[in-house]
């Protein structure tokens, strides 16, 4: 017997599936056709079935029944908690970029205007100098320092949500390395459940991509860490064993990556024992 | 396939991706579609008014809306939520469109919706690009073409592409399938080259 959308075919005579559209895609996503024994459907059975009257009858029938079923497929992977982190997190990303370059576009703007101003020797945080940017010009650079100062409070808001998210969507990681750093991983690496299967050894290397593949290409080194070098044990850690740290976190967050997904909810047994092992790789190494 | 000069163009309702109209008709750009750069950089398979077509890795339907306006019936899969949402606008305003929300790696999942089809096109990132196409060809008629777009970039980055091509070839011989053309589509496309074999009777 086959089983296709419309019906069962069994020795050319057809038992037609009687439901509604949802129920229809039921049965489609139920259906699991072995590719040896498998004959194409031909329309024509769809005919005698009694599914439809004609071939342009039976294609509107077909597309109406995919379109819906890929309508709910898209709607379900949406749904899912991660989907909108994703956006949150690329988006945090972004407006960085664009800060930093109105930024410096902006300073050097500035420094035309005064030209004895210079950034030599001075300690001036960013947002300082677009604090002194916008109270000592006028016109339009005046309102770009505006708009700067602006987006960073946008961009302050945002990195909250993130983190918040971030907790909830993946607490075990979350709890290892940060929910903005979590958040990083999970968009690089497209998703949870595409992080939640990636081996330790790319998520160590996760967003160092460039790296990565010169050293596949040619002899350079292969980088230690990528992402992950934003949490304070890998790049507070010392040279020569930072990517001992980097390759042991990736291992924990692996594992936590693991947890997130199939179980979603805080495990603490595992992240005492993880932080423990992560702390004692320093400790190990010192005389 | 109807060509004005060395244009080529498709008949069918325009505006789906903002693309040039030509005398009413819709032009098809070899930059922007490797199966275009293909009819224009070598032969490929003559779309023809009847026919059925199995297209895997369908994007945002911009090459499906072209071949659907040739052919009978498009049946496009496509994987990711994304494109799929602009796949589902064309469909919605054609007829012969029948999008699939399945991965082309387990046909087994579509096999119930699929007819025998004339001609399978297959533009997917993946490193197995060539065990999808044979996994695939269940649902090719004996005598039916395949078009294989292989991106070599995706199945190994670090291989020279034409070692790809070699491995892919192979594979695809050793299945039995005659191959009749291959092409690369530079200078449209770089490093993607056009597989086009057909499949003989048993």
């Amino acid at each position: 017997m086959q089983s296709y959308w419309f019906g069962d075919v069994d020795d050319g005579r057809c038992t037609l599936f009687i439901g509604d559209s949802n129920a229809i895609i039921d049965r489609i996503r139920s259906i699991s056709v072995s590719m040896d024994s498998f004959i194409p459907l031909e329309w024509d059975q769809a005919v005698l079935c009694g599914a439809c009257s004609d071939r342009i009858d039976y294609l509107a029938r077909l597309q109406a029944v995919c379109i819906a079923d890929a309508e709910r497929s898209i709607r379900e992977q949406y749904a899912r908690k991660d989907a909108e982190l994703l956006q949150m997190v690329r988006t945090l990303d972004e407006i960085d970029t664009v800060i930093n370059l109105l930024s410096e576009r902006a300073a050097e703007w500035y420094l035309v205007r005064h030209p004895s101003f210079s950034r030599k020797y001075r300690r001036t945080p960013a947002h300082i100098l677009v604090k002194t940017m916008r109270e000592k010009s006028k016109g339009a650079l005046g309102r770009v320092a505006v708009e700067i100062e602006q987006l960073s409070e946008t961009r302050t808001f945002l990195a909250k949500e993130v983190s918040a998210r971030a907790n909830s969507v993946m607490p075990n990681t979350s709890a290892l390395i940060g929910g903005l750093v979590a958040a990083r991983l999970l968009s690089h690496a497209g998703g949870l459940l595409l992080l939640s299967r990636l081996p330790s050894s790319a998520i160590q290397v996760l967003g160092a991509r460039t790296a990565l593949f010169s050293h596949l290409k040619t002899r350079s080194p292969c980088p230690k860490h990528g992402i992950i070098f934003q949490h304070r044990r890998v790049h507070n850690a010392p040279r020569n064993i930072r990517g001992k740290v980097a390759r042991v976190l990736a291992g924990k967050i692996a594992i936590a990556a693991r947890l997130d997904y199939f179980r979603g909810v805080t495990a603490t047994d595992f992240l005492e024992a993880a932080q423990e092992r992560i702390d004692a790789v320093g400790k190990r190494n010192e005389p | 396939m109807i060509w004005i000069g060395d244009v080529l163009l498709s008949q069918g309702e325009g505006g789906v991706y903002n693309e040039r109209m030509l005398g009413g008709a819709r032009v098809w750009d070899p930059h922007r579609s490797k199966m275009s750069a293909l009819y224009h950089v070598g032969t490929g398979v003559e779309l023809k008014t009847g026919m059925r077509v199995l297209y895997l890795g369908a994007a945002n339907g911009t090459t499906v809306s072209h071949v659907a306006d040739y052919v009978d019936v498009v049946y496009a899969v496509e994987f990711a939520p994304r494109p799929m949402q602009d796949l589902l606008e064309v469909s919605r305003r054609r007829r012969n469109v029948i999008p699939i929300m399945a991965d082309a790696a387990r046909p087994e999942q579509y096999a119930s919706m699929v007819e025998a089809v004339d001609l399978l096109y297959q533009d997917v990132a993946q490193p197995e690009q060539a065990s999808i196409a044979l996994r695939n060809c269940s649902f090719l008629k004996t005598g039916g073409f395949l078009i294989l777009m292989l991106k070599t970039r995706s199945v190994d980055v670090r291989k020279e592409p034409a070692e790809v091509f070699q491995d892919t070839l192979d594979v695809l011989l050793s299945a039995g399938l005659i191959v009749q053309e291959c092409v690369w589509l530079a200078p449209f496309h770089h490093d993607h080259a056009a597989i086009v074999c057909m499949k003989p009777d048993e």
